[in-house]
């Protein structure tokens, strides 16, 4: 299985034990295989319109689509359901349209990744400070290793008055 | 637009691809790494200090009073924010109180089990050296001391980039640094000023409030037993470099039975925490707070709750990837 592949398959869940270990092993090992995994999850997140929204583009591409003409087939082919992320490859022309492409491919390696990691963390909704319980801050403190080192300072994340409130 | 597109591609991936040469350095740092973490370690739980830290993160700053005390090998701290509504942080032989006198909130973590530094394991060293770059940096002037700087550069876009001053003469860790894959500016904690090794009286780290005034609430967290115990849960697909430390139930938000779950990469932790959601609407989503990411996702007739000093897409693989084991 080649690499691009294996990312694919591991984006869709299909990868278990000593596969996923190894898709997880060439992503660490190499940047091409983040390249790849980064620009899967922004095509995907894209096509389910869950990163940022593009105004009007569903309309527009329902407009175009309806403008295609009919094409009569003789005979249906039997469909496979590709994976979202192969499916995200061969719709990568549509993509550029909704302009993530206007992240130069020329920029260097840190600023793509960043901007996959907004689009990425962008997907889930935003929580406040204030609705995420200090409890779990201050269970979590004791057994991070940079505590050891920083002493009670850390505390302060679960102390800071943007954190912290009487919420349960 | 196509070809130039692809060839821009490939103009990166071969920068990519000397970025990852000239990077791949043998680990023979790891032992440095450790012995670094140790020592430091050992300076914060040894020395008497007290000074002034400075909180930045998101656009915030915070000041606090910070004490630190160890007498006859028992540690005391007591952290007091000066600006904003009053906080107090004790810790106190390994109890831990944070008081939020505005709502009326104390929450109580009891002595735990503490995973010590001085005790990384060969493996810990090992993922270390495999994951960061350690290295020294410039020496520079910090809180009015002569400091070296230090730091864990992470290889992979997994982790985040850490860069601590240390006190030349002590040791004592001065300033942390936690940045992101473009070098901005995630968290910083940074003595203005700081006193060590000097006599520090335990009515300096005693508590505003003896104890708990009778119209606050107690929130008592339950520890987390000693010893690793199956909670049923798992992470599927870990990031790599990242092994558990600690598993086990313990009591969050009145709760019984929540599932902790802790895995390091010998430098940032990232905690799972699974409890029944029983009914009650949890908000789903990502926040953050300093340097700590945190994602929460319902999983069946559960809450998955993953937070850690690690970038908001490590944390929320680790979220997708909880599992029954």
């Amino acid at each position: 299985m080649v690499m691009n592949e294996r990312i694919s398959r591991l984006m869709d869940g299909e990868l278990e034990g000593v596969e996923a270990e190894t898709a997880f092993r060439e992503l660490h090992q190499h940047p091409d295989g983040l390249m790849t995994w980064a620009c899967y999850h922004i095509v995907g997140d894209t096509l389910r319109r869950s990163g940022a929204p593009i105004a009007g583009f569903s309309e527009r591409f329902a407009a175009r689509l309806s403008a295609e003409p009919t094409v009569l087939a003789p005979k249906p082919r039997q469909v496979h359901r590709l994976p979202f992320a192969w499916a995200a490859v061969a719709t990568v022309a549509a993509v550029s349209v909704v302009g993530w492409v206007a992240v130069s491919t020329l920029d260097p390696q840190p600023k793509v990744m960043a901007k996959a990691r907004e689009v990425l963390s962008a997907r889930a909704p935003r929580l406040s400070a204030q609705q995420v319980s200090p409890d779990y801050l201050i269970a979590h403190q004791e057994y991070s290793p940079t505590t050891q080192i920083q002493g009670v300072g850390p505390y302060l994340r679960a102390a800071s008055a943007e954190a912290a409130d009487g919420r349960p | 637009m196509i070809s130039s597109d692809i060839l821009g591609v490939r103009v990166a991936r071969a920068a990519l691809i000397a970025y990852a040469v000239l990077a791949g350095a043998p680990p023979a740092f790891a032992e440095d790494a450790g012995a670094w973490l140790s020592r430091t370690a050992l300076a914060a739980q040894r020395l008497n200090y007290v000074g002034t830290i400075v909180y930045q993160h998101g656009g915030y700053i915070e000041t606090s009073r910070l004490t630190h005390l160890n007498d006859l090998g028992e540690e005391f701290d007591k952290l007091v924010n000066l600006d904003g509504p009053a906080r107090e942080v004790i810790r106190s032989r390994g109890e831990v109180r944070c008081y939020y006198p505005d709502v009326k909130v104390v929450r109580i973590e009891p002595r735990t089990f503490r995973n010590a530094f001085p005790s990384l394991s060969p493996q810990q060293q090992k993922t270390l050296g495999e994951f960061y770059e350690f290295r020294k940096a410039e020496s520079a002037r910090v809180a009015g001391l002569e400091t070296q700087a230090w730091i864990f550069e992470p290889k992979d876009g997994l982790r985040y980039g850490h860069k601590f001053w240390s006190d030349v003469a002590t040791g004592l860790l001065v300033k942390a640094r936690i940045v992101d894959e473009r070098n901005d500016l995630i968290e910083q904690f940074s003595f203005v000023e700081v006193a060590i090794g000097v006599k520090i009286d335990r009515a300096m780290v005693r508590p505003t409030w003896p104890e708990a005034p009778p119209e606050w609430r107690v929130r008592q967290l339950g520890p987390v037993e000693n010893e690793i115990k199956d909670t049923g849960w798992t992470v599927n697909h870990l990031p790599p470099g990242f092994v558990k430390t600690v598993e086990g139930f313990r009591r969050l938000r009145g709760m019984r039975e929540v599932a902790h779950l802790v895995y390091s990469d010998g430098l940032v932790a990232v905690s799972v925490f699974v409890e029944p959601a029983g009914g009650a609407a949890h908000p789903i989503g990502s926040s953050s707070q300093g340097g700590i990411n945190v994602y929460v996702r319902q999983l069946d007739e559960n809450v998955v709750t993953v937070l850690g000093e690690a970038p908001p897409s490590t944390v929320r693989q680790i979220a997708n990837s909880v599992a029954r084991r």
